[in-house]
């Protein structure tokens, strides 16, 4: 190894610039890394606190409750029906409604279809706030708002989804290769003109993959939202804990996973079709 | 024809229709200089008359699609101004810049269509600068743009691809697409960008007959981007040759000797100068 790396020069005569050095760096990064995660699990500088022990104590506790969410209770399925069709609704009408508002707000957040730069950076401004909150506070701050509902979890869903596609769509946009644009330039059209003909039906795929995996990503938000009143399944899960029925709470968790599972098969059938 | 033309656009004011005839362009001292620092076009002063045919020619980075995109207004010059038949291209902005583009088609090297959608919308874009913009938010065209538009494809034997995508095209049949968005915009000026620099020889044979085609029957005066020398001499009457940014040649297309091509490539002449026999 070290003997072939030391004739190699000798069997060549071309000027091979030297292979930049890697190596420092990485390590200087890695033990940065290793660092600052060591740092934050010690409390005496305010980094949070981990107590392995306390595992060791409550394992026993922690493992009774799993054997009985293995065998779930399924006497409770007939009274899962109802939320569980709720939390479908809320899905797909909170992708539906924010599918319509991340169309604009995708192509206004995307540099070739808004040169604009003080309105586009106006666009992204606002939907990162959106994107920071965290969805349980939607929910709970609009419960308080308009009641215990599905409303406030359709609302919860539609902000959370216009958040992600409108940045996962503009990013897109942003990376495409646009020179379709400059023909509708020089053919003396506006942007809304272009972004209409031309931009729109060239980013329609993005959009739709978008809004298929924001669907994905309802069903799993919507059975927490029950949790603080904002409907669906989540009131049902929220209820099971409350009176200790694990075993009930394994079927609802087992229904949850069959519906995510099915979304997924079928968001990615109609992606293949939409290539 | 022309009163048709002119009653299409209310806005007219002192608009005056491309349908009465092709236009002279005008380049007076204008220089180009990128934000870069890049000097593209250096005090290039340029008189081409109503109805010709010229061919720009000279080496990659010469400046011939800067000069290209300043007669239409998009790139504008440092200095220096452009004037193309009426439009006063170089103090024009926003919407009157876009009606004076809209009397100029323009032609790419990489057709520049939106492959996604289909031939007709393609083509439509050709209707923009007549077009108000709610007309085009809803999709909804008139029947006359709609004629513009079948009849332009139809020009360029692309009118039983219409309702196809864009993108299923092969070359040759793209650029004739983006011929027909040009033409689209019934304009009196059109100006092609290498618009055969990506297609094989036959092909490209037959889209710059295309070109010469639009200037011999519909009397549009055509601004050709070239870098092969037998294209510009086999179909422009007339050869500006760019050389880092200025003119070096300036003359009769066809008898343009081996010499005047070597003085705007600035070193001998090579097989690749040559597109081939048709
Ligand atoms: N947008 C731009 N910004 C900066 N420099 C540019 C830009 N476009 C072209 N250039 C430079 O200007 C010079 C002329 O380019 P161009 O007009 O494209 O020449 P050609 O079409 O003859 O190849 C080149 O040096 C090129 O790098
Ligand atoms: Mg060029």
């Amino acid at each position: 190894m070290t003997a072939a790396d030391a004739a190699a020069p000798a069997r060549t005569d071309l000027a091979i610039p030297p292979r930049p050095r890697t190596w420092p760096k990485a390590v200087v990064v890695g033990a940065a890394l290793v660092a600052f995660t060591v740092a934050t699990t010690i409390p005496a500088i305010g980094g949070v606190e981990i107590d392995l022990a306390s595992i060791a104590r409550n394992w026993t506790n922690g493992l009774d409750r799993i054997g009985q969410m293995l065998t779930p209770d399924l006497s409770i399925l007939p009274r899962t029906w109802q939320p569980l069709l709720e939390t479908l609704e809320m899905a797909l009408v909170g992708a539906a409604i924010s599918a319509v508002l991340a169309v604009p707000l995708s192509l206004w957040a995307a540099r070739p279809t808004n040169p604009n730069g003080v309105t586009r950076r106006a666009v992204r401004f606002v939907l990162n706030v959106v994107r920071a909150v965290p969805d349980l506070v939607y929910a709970t701050v609009l419960v308080a708002m308009v009641g215990v509902g599905t409303l406030p979890g359709i609302i919860t869903l539609i902000l959370f989804d216009v958040g992600i596609v409108v940045k996962l769509v503009s990013e897109a946009i942003d990376s495409a290769d646009a020179q379709y644009m400059e023909a509708g330039r020089a053919a003396g059209g506006n942007q809304t003109q272009i972004n209409r003909v031309t931009a729109l039906p060239q980013s329609w795929p993005a959009i739709a993959s978008q809004v298929l995996y924001s669907l994905e990503l309802n069903v799993r938000i919507s059975a927490i939202l029950g949790l603080v009143g904002a409907g669906g399944i989540g009131r049902l899960i929220d209820e099971m804990r409350g009176f200790y029925r694990y075993d009930a709470l394994g079927t609802i968790v087992l229904e949850i996973l069959i519906v995510v599972i099915a979304i997924e098969i079928a968001s990615n059938l109609l992606r293949k079709r939409l290539r | 024809m022309s009163d048709t033309a002119a009653a299409r656009r209310p806005e007219a004011g002192d608009h005056v229709s491309p349908a009465s005839g092709p236009w002279p362009i005008t380049l007076d001292n204008v220089t180009v200089r990128y934000p870069n620092g890049v000097v593209a076009l250096k005090d290039v002063s340029l008189s081409i008359g109503a109805g010709e045919m010229v061919a720009v020619v000279g080496l990659s980075g010469s400046g011939k699609s800067t000069m290209i995109r300043t007669i239409n207004g998009l790139v504008q010059p440092t200095q220096g101004t452009v004037t193309v038949g009426p439009h006063a291209m170089t103090s024009l902005k926003g919407a009157a810049l876009r009606r004076a583009r809209g009397d100029i088609g323009m032609i790419f090297q990489s057709f520049n269509l939106a492959d996604r959608t289909s031939v007709y919308r393609n083509a439509m874009v050709g209707r923009f600068s007549h077009t108000p913009t709610w007309r085009t938010l809803l999709g909804i065209s008139t029947a006359e743009d709609r004629d513009i538009v079948m009849r332009a494809l139809a020009s360029v034997g692309m009118l039983e691809k219409v309702w196809g995508r864009a993108g299923a095209l092969s070359g040759g049949q793209k650029q004739r697409v983006a011929i027909a968005r040009a033409l689209a915009q019934e304009p009196a000026v059109m100006l092609a960008d290498e618009p055969v620099a990506s297609l094989d020889p036959p092909t490209a044979h037959s889209v710059m007959a295309d070109l010469a085609d639009i200037n011999a029957d519909r009397g549009l005066t055509v601004l050709v981007n070239l870098h092969l020398m037998d294209l510009a001499r086999q179909y422009t009457t007339r050869m500006i040759g760019l050389r880092a940014g200025e003119v070096v040649y300036d003359g009769p297309a066809a008898s343009a000797t081996d010499a005047d091509f070597e003085q705007i490539y600035g070193r001998p002449v090579q097989q690749r100068d040559r597109l081939g026999e048709k």
